[in-house]
């Protein structure tokens, strides 16, 4: 009796894991091939019409005087819907955000010159000094540049038909700039969600206010995978140098009063055509449907 | 008297050198001839490729309907023309997944000249347009208008009387095609066939 009822306890009990794994099953994703990178892409919402999945691999972002080359790899990944919104004559598509949440990675890139580059030791206050000289002792003086999204994934705009043409706005996004350092606090920005900076993207050339003068993107050298529902461009060029930038803030945490003035003193000016963001890269796009036909074809 | 028969020699030497830069710039610039004998006027080329291939690495558009209407003439020697005329129906791509919405010839008319490259005459069309709107649920070029722009070079067989466009023809005539801002393929066969004043003539190009 005793043994039946252990049994059919075990039963029960495997019968629940067997459940639990399938549903885990279900729930998880099942891309397989030239599909997996698109794994977090909300395919699954009707709404969106393409998958992407961005990487950028290298180019600089340059902010008033101080350049920031890129150097480790930056993802941008979502999908975006059909292009209905009209603007600049173009149609732009509404971005829907990565499926993990991660629409923009966080990829810290490191900032030449490091503290000392941006908070130069002469002519400080005395406790902007003493707290240098601190952070400089305890080897704290690398300073890290992060990109991040100032808005939700669903500000951006995309174009596929500038991205492709080599010409106009390809991708608008909303960004800040987040420099790290212990001494900067963790709420240093240039670029805030009530006051983003704004990148317009092209792979085409751009036509910035001076001092700049434009530079030309690319759409890179474009292949397609998967007969048609996949489109992959390698060396892919977007570029922006018209963009205007906020001044930082937050910096030094409660000596913000004292190092923001510093530090935007060290950016200089950072209004349109002081600015540069050059972003070099690979870019896969595919269409939603494939994606979601991919996923149910490989239970 | 012997300085007299230098001169003469030299003068004469001069004018075969003259001579010969004057016959290598006509043959550097065809023009078209029907029947052996040069265009005037001018005469419509009328016809259909008979294969004509457009590629993107990894997808391909055809089009069994690839028209054009051609006005020829000869300008000082040199035959030039204009392409006025591209209808093309019934296109298709490679792709199960793509499908052509539309497919236009646009910035009408192309401007196309003659020319000589190594013996061999090309025709070159110039400021081709050609606006490709794809569609298909699971293309991901759906809703993408792609437009095909540059000039292209073709070589010119008089024997069986077609042009033909391809890589190396395209390359030999310095020209190129554009599309997703890169080179494209475009590979075609073209009759060339007079249809007004010179119709069942033998046109060449020489």
């Amino acid at each position: 009796m005793q043994a039946n009822r252990t049994r059919a306890v075990a039963t029960a009990l495997l019968a629940v894991a067997l459940a639990a794994l399938g549903l885990a099953g279900t729930a998880q994703a099942k891309l397989v091939g030239n599909y997996t990178k698109f794994v977090q892409c909300p395919y699954a919402n009707l709404e969106v019409k393409k998958c992407i999945y961005s990487v950028t691999e290298s180019g600089e972002v340059v902010l008033g005087a101080k350049k920031v080359p890129i150097e480790k790899p930056v993802v941008l990944q979502g999908g975006f819907g059909a292009a209905t919104e009209e603007k600049e004559e173009a149609l732009f598509a509404k971005f829907y955000e990565a499926s993990n949440g991660i629409t923009l990675s966080k990829a810290p890139q490191s900032v030449p010159g490091g503290l000392l580059g941006i908070i130069p030791e002469a002519s400080q206050p005395a406790l902007v000094k003493a707290l240098i000289k601190f952070f400089f002792e305890n080897s704290l003086t690398g300073v890290n540049s992060t990109l991040e999204l100032a808005k939700p994934a669903s500000e951006i705009r995309v174009s596929e038909n500038n991205l492709a043409g080599e010409i106009g706005t390809a991708m608008q996004m909303p960004v800040k700039v987040h420099l790290e350092n212990p001494f900067l606090g963790k709420n240093c920005f240039v670029g805030s969600s009530s006051n983003p900076i704004t990148w317009k993207l092209s792979t085409g050339t751009t036509k910035p206010p001076a001092p700049n003068t434009p530079i030309t993107g690319s759409a890179g050298e474009i292949e397609f995978l998967e007969e048609g529902r996949i489109l992959l461009a390698k060396n892919n060029k977007l570029v922006d140098n018209a963009w205007s930038a906020p001044k930082a803030a937050g910096c030094g945490g409660i000596l913000s009063f004292l190092v923001d003035p510093i530090i935007n003193a060290q950016l200089g000016t950072t209004t349109a055509g002081h600015n540069t963001a050059i972003l070099k890269g690979t870019l896969n796009v595919a269409s939603a449907a494939a994606v979601r036909k991919n996923n149910s074809e490989n239970p | 008297m012997r300085r007299k028969q230098t001169a003469i020699g030299a003068a004469l030497a001069a004018l075969a050198v003259l001579c010969a830069m004057f016959a290598t710039s006509a043959s550097a610039a065809p023009a078209w001839k029907f029947e052996g004998k040069s265009l005037e006027g001018s005469e419509v080329v009328l016809g259909g490729a008979i294969d004509s291939l457009l590629t993107v690495p990894g997808l391909t558009t055809k089009c069994e309907n690839f028209l054009y209407k051609l006005t020829v003439k000869n300008e000082a020697g040199t035959g030039k023309g204009e392409v006025t005329e591209v209808p093309l129906y019934n296109c298709t791509t490679n792709s199960s997944a793509c499908t052509v919405q539309s497919i236009k010839a646009e910035a009408l008319p192309w401007a196309s000249k003659l020319t000589t490259v190594s013996t061999t005459p090309y025709i070159i069309i110039e400021g081709v347009k050609v606006p490709i709107l794809y569609e298909g649920e699971e293309c991901v070029l759906g809703g993408i208008l792609v437009t095909v722009t540059g000039s292209a070079g073709g070589s010119i067989n008089n024997t069986t009387e077609t042009a033909t466009f391809n890589s190396t023809t395209l390359t030999a005539t310095g020209t190129s095609l554009k599309a997703l801002g890169q080179k494209i393929e475009w590979n075609g066969l073209f009759p060339t066939e007079a249809f007004q004043w010179h119709r069942e003539q033998a046109l060449s190009v020489s």
